[in-house]
């Protein structure tokens, strides 16, 4: 929460607020993770926050807002608000590192046997074999010739 | 080739003179070209005729006098990176070093001796100033430091002003007093020039991007620093002061490479004038720079930091603003003798820098070595510039009853011995 003048510092012991980790959209340096804050929230509120419930050492916080588009409209030609968000950039202190997980890694297919997905894959390469050509032709293509 | 040459059937016994023309010792005449080399067409639609164009107005900055290079590399306003020497960014003097080719040496280079940490032994005599004028010195220093804070009867400074208003005058009366004293023995100050508040710019292009969006999509772009620094006092001289370490030691040095972008840092982009000025315009004969004094800004407090557990940023803080200030004062000079990014300079150009709050001085000393910093220049370009620094080192403890307690003789020293580098 922000000083007022005049006012004493308010604090908050357990705060209704909750941050979002995000994958950056641009490439940030190594020590810098992104999250979604809450708009009531401050750059201090997040030092705070995370240094106390979680235990991150936190260097420095930067926060923007960044506006939801206005622009689309649904079938009644009405405009339809996307939600404006917070968004703070937080370099770790203590020369720590972070970088995003790859929360989707690809699996590699192990088809199990005598099931659906083997009989179509068989089924996929026959046709890809019937297209292509003779190999003993050698890439010469079939116009011309008997 | 002697079975082709056909010998007449008499044998001549005076041979004519010597048919084969790849002898050694005499050389085949040196035809001028007829014709006048044949280049790319410039009006042409295409790729090779905007390299000829690039390529014809990098020969025509070359072979411009130095006024005219400055005006044409400095003419087109783009958008570009504002350089502050003095940043409050997380590690600042690791990307500063990256946009600037430069290498980080801690502590100083040969000449000077730093003082030891708490060793009661006395540190041993500045060469050419003999004990009487070095506690002249001494003394002087005293006299600047209890002026400003015993016998002034001052209020106390206002808020964020305590820099400008106490140790502004105090800096002040330093560097005058010490480049008076030292007059006698250092013969450049007689010529020298010392500036007050004075302005030192430069502007340079350092990496390249794709440009994301706009009607210049997809082309390369290269990314622009400008440098508008303003030290509180710098020492002009009239010759150049001798290189730290030659060229060639330089090569084996290491960058740090950021592959981010320079927005990250964070760092913001404006367009305006781009200005390369060293302090005095070009017809001034004081065109070297000494020394350059520096005052830290009013929102630095050490202990503020150390509160925040900050302490390691606090000699990054300086290490970037000694770092900033010098490479654009160096590469200003190396600009106004005609060195750019395309005509890379033959000697290394060389310049100090004390940074200060009043209590801690920090000593650098920055040997620019190439001013190629471009993508097109830097591929085979193993020269990098230099940078050394101190961390910082207390003048003195405290000031109590009209007496300056725990003066620090090593740190006059090596003041001293930064204002008596000579060539």
């Amino acid at each position: 929460m922000i000083l007022t003048l005049g006012n004493p510092q308010l604090r908050i012991f357990r705060p209704n607020w909750f941050l979002t980790l995000v994958r950056p959209g641009r490439e940030q340096p190594p020590d810098t993770a992104q999250f979604r804050i809450p708009m009531e929230m401050t750059k201090y509120d997040v030092k705070n926050y995370l240094e106390k419930i979680y235990n991150v050492p936190v260097g420095a916080v930067r926060t923007r807002i960044q506006f939801g588009s206005n622009k689309k409209r649904n079938h009644l030609n009405q405009k339809v608000k996307q939600p404006d968000y917070k968004v703070a950039y937080v370099q770790l202190a203590q020369g720590q590192t972070f970088t995003f997980p790859d929360i989707y890694p690809e699996k590699d297919q192990v088809v199990a046997e005598g099931s659906m997905e083997e009989m179509q894959e068989k089924f996929m390469e026959d046709e890809k074999q019937r297209q292509k050509l003779d190999p003993r032709r050698g890439g010469v293509t079939e116009w011309f010739g008997l | 080739m002697a079975a082709r040459t056909r010998l007449p059937l008499l044998f001549p016994k005076n041979l004519p003179p010597f048919r084969n023309q790849k002898l050694v010792h005499t050389e085949a005449a040196v035809k001028e070209p007829a014709y006048p080399p044949i280049v790319h067409s410039v009006t042409a639609k295409s790729k090779s005729a905007l390299r000829q164009k690039a390529l014809q107005h990098v020969q025509k900055i070359c072979a411009s006098p130095v006024e005219e290079k400055l005006s044409l590399v400095t003419r087109i306003q783009r958008k570009k990176f504002v350089v502050y020497p003095q940043s409050f960014a997380r590690h600042a003097d690791r990307w500063y070093q990256h946009f600037t080719k430069t290498a980080y040496i801690p502590g100083l280079p040969e000449k000077f001796t730093l003082p030891a940490g708490d060793e009661s032994s006395p540190p041993a005599a500045v060469p050419g100033i003999e004990d009487d004028a070095f506690a002249d010195l001494r003394s002087m220093v005293t006299r600047v430091i209890l002026q400003e804070h015993w016998h002034i009867k001052k209020r106390k400074p206002f808020m964020y002003r305590e820099q400008e208003q106490v140790v502004g005058p105090m800096l002040r009366n330093l560097v005058t007093g010490l480049t008076y004293s030292l007059a006698k023995h250092n013969p450049l100050f007689l010529l020298s020039s010392l500036d007050v508040n004075p302005q030192v710019n430069f502007y340079w292009r350092r990496g390249e991007r794709i440009i994301p969006r706009g009607h210049r999509r997809g082309r390369l772009e290269p990314t622009r620093f400008q440098i508008d620094d303003h030290p509180h006092s710098q020492i002009r001289i009239t010759q150049q002061l001798p290189q730290f370490t030659p060229l060639e030691a330089s090569y084996a040095a290491e960058v740090p490479e950021i592959t981010t972008a320079p927005n990250m840092m964070p760092l913001f982009r404006r367009q305006y004038d781009n200005n390369i000025f060293t302090g005095a315009k070009l017809p001034d004969p004081a065109c070297y720079g000494h020394t350059q004094f520096h005052l830290v800004p009013d929102r630095y407090h050490r202990d503020r930091m150390a509160r925040r557990q900050e302490s390691d940023q606090v000699e990054v803080f300086l290490r970037a603003n000694g770092l900033a200030s010098l490479f654009a004062w160096t590469g200003a000079q190396a600009m106004y003798q005609g060195f750019w990014n395309h005509e890379d300079v033959t000697r290394p150009f060389v310049s100090q820098a004390v940074i200060t709050d009043g209590q801690f001085f920090s000593f650098f000393c920055y040997q620019l070595n190439t001013v190629a910093l471009s993508v097109e220049t830097d591929a085979n370009n193993p020269r990098k510039n230099l940078l050394w620094g101190t961390e910082s080192l207390r003048l003195y403890e405290g000031v109590k009853d009209g007496e300056v307690v725990g003066l620090n003789d090593g740190v006059i020293k090596l003041l001293v011995q930064f204002l008596m580098n000579q060539p």
